[in-house]
């Protein structure tokens, strides 16, 4: 173990070298992460001191993935508040089941239809369904597109995901993670982790007053490891009930969200999501072998990315009309959320702990790399591709129908 | 006019707001403190053609501008901006003001007030940048001052009073 400490800062520095990379061409950095991991890896070469197979820190790295899977999960819970999306509207809630009910549902029919059993048809469903959350709010402020009308939909979307993601990994990891192979022990490791969440939500809610005492903390440092220290324990604990770790980590967020001390958390947290999130879409790389992308994982991830793209231009346009927004609006929200990102690979990461098929693995980076730099393409171009689509299509306005009525 | 509030989660708070003009604005208060103004078309509500970028301290700054609190241009009389203590204000010189016709030496302005006129703006547009003590306060003309608030008090009674 001499050379540790090089390879993880030789890791660091490729890690560095990819974000520069798209930071320079303006891209979204997530697929430059995974791809420099899948450049290195076991199948790589040594070059006098540069070990790019990073064997040695292999087990360290994914280590630090790991965590990186725990904080984001983690911020997710601090961000997210029932309250919020309660008065973000009943038309919000329609928008977002219709989303997922499409994405969802053209998911499973490709599980199904290429054959796969039904734990890897589920994880291909939740691969292709939940949009990268990060991608999608920053190309927003990016390209200026926060005082548009769709962006409340937009971005409700994508606050429905995640509650969906939540209740839909805890539901997974049960069916995934658990050893039993009958549907009565896969029902019941699926009920203890609902009941887990539920009593860990309960118990954190009555909490609340106790946590603003416990955390009345002056130093920061003190501050920080009673924050590290709940968040690893808790997670830590859900992995022993077959409750995925990810799926704990949220929980603490959730239940920490509630106290006084959200705002400070969040400042606390901010820098170690982003940089062991950052080794987690690395190790993601490392851990597949460019070699072996060929054949089907390659024709699985382009019919699904066809089925991304029409089933959000599709949604777009329904959760669209139902805010009564122009089909203009409408076509951006579906163009928007089509990145797809973190999420995804969570899911085929849970999908690889269960030891499901090989395929999901390579399935879900090339998904994934695909979307991640088509997603914001198509959000800067939404403007062409509505009017193509309008040719074709002939969109009407609801509101202009309206007032056509109205003169008549 | 009409205010829409919305919370965007994840980026800040949204205001639109539609102007009896008929102008649609849109102002986003980023989580980051930042704030977005938008501006849109008349012809089609849903096309930006403009926008701002202000920082908190920007921001402040032109909402109280707008608010009116550093600037009334009509009434000129308690124009204020403050640098710490220090404040300058606009006072418009009426008619019937005793000042009027004598030259800021007479008037012994520093002596009498502690305070400094910076600038005269006469009615017929002559301007005075730092005038001499030699300079006439002529009715109609709008004086700059800078002093501490009770010097810019007394000011005001040398200028309506003709001495302190």
């Amino acid at each position: 173990m001499d050379h540790l400490v090089f390879e993880v800062g030789l890791a660091i520095a490729l890690i560095a070298a990819a974000g520069l990379i798209s930071s320079k061409l303006r891209f979204s950095v997530i697929p430059f992460y995974i791809l420099i991991g899948m450049a290195v890896g076991p199948h790589a070469m040594e070059l006098w001191h540069f070990d790019f197979r990073f064997i040695e820190s292999a087990p360290f790295i994914d280590f630090m993935g790991r965590i990186g899977v725990l904080f984001l999960l983690f911020y997710l819970g601090l961000e997210f508040s029932v309250g919020r999306l309660i008065k973000s509207g009943r038309s919000i809630a329609v928008g977002g089941t219709i989303y997922i009910g499409i994405n969802f549902t053209l998911g499973l029919a490709l599980g199904f239809l290429s054959g796969f059993p039904v734990a890897e048809t589920l994880v291909i469903a939740g691969i292709t369904t939940i949009s990268s959350s990060a991608i999608a709010a920053k190309v927003l402020v990016d390209l200026k597109r926060t005082a548009n009308a769709e962006t409340e939909m937009i971005l409700g979307i994508i606050m429905f995901e995640d509650v969906f993601l939540a209740v839909y990994i805890s539901i997974l990891s049960g069916l995934v993670l658990s050893d039993s192979s009958s549907l009565g022990g896969v029902l019941l490791s699926a009920l203890i982790a609902l009941g887990f969440m539920l009593a860990v939500i309960i118990i954190g809610r009555k909490a609340v007053p106790l946590l603003n005492r416990i955390l009345r903390i002056r130093s920061n440092e003190v501050f920080g490891l009673v924050v590290f220290g709940s968040l690893f324990l808790v997670a830590g604990f859900s992995e022993t009930i077959h409750v995925a770790e990810a799926i704990g980590a949220l929980l603490v967020g959730l239940v920490l969200a509630e106290t006084e001390h959200a705002k400070r958390i969040e400042h606390l947290i901010v820098p170690f999501r982003d940089f062991f999130g950052a080794l987690f879409f690395f190790s993601f790389g490392l851990s597949i072998d460019p070699l072996s992308l060929g054949g089907n994982a390659i024709w699985l991830a382009l019919a699904a990315v066809v089925l991304t793209l029409f089933g959000n231009i599709w949604a777009g346009m329904l959760a669209g009309r139902t805010a009564s927004l122009s089909p203009k609006a409408s076509a951006n929200i579906g163009l928007t959320i089509v990145a797809r990102g973190e999420f995804s690979i969570i899911m085929a990461n849970l999908g690889k702990e269960g030891g499901l098929l090989d395929i999901v693995q390579p399935f879900a980076a090339i998904y994934v790399l695909i979307l991640a730099i088509l997603g914001p393409l198509l959000t800067k171009q939404s403007k062409p591709i509505f009017n193509m689509l309008n040719k074709i299509f002939k969109f009407k306005d609801p509101r202009l129908r309206k007032e056509e009525s109205n003169s008549a | 006019m009409d205010i829409r509030e919305s919370i965007l989660p994840g980026i800040g708070i949204k205001y639109r707001i539609d102007a009896e003009s008929g102008d649609r604005i849109v102002i986003i208060i980023h989580d980051d403190g930042r704030r977005e103004l938008y501006h849109f078309d008349y012809e089609d509500l849903e096309q930006s053609i403009s926008m701002t970028t202000l920082n908190d301290q920007e921001a402040r700054l032109v909402a109280s501008i707008i608010g009116g609190m550093t600037y009334k241009p009509k009434q000129l009389e308690s124009v204020e901006m403050t640098f710490d203590d220090f404040i300058i204000e606009w006072y418009r010189v009426e008619s019937h003001y005793a000042s009027v016709g004598k030259s800021i030496g007479e008037l012994d302005v520093r002596q009498n007030s502690g305070a400094t006129v910076i600038a005269i703006v006469e009615k017929k547009g002559m301007k005075y940048v730092n005038p001499g003590p030699e300079v006439i306060i002529n009715d109609y003309a709008t004086v700059v001052v800078v002093g501490e608030r009770d010097q810019q008090k007394r000011f005001k009674q040398i200028l309506m009073n003709g001495s302190g």
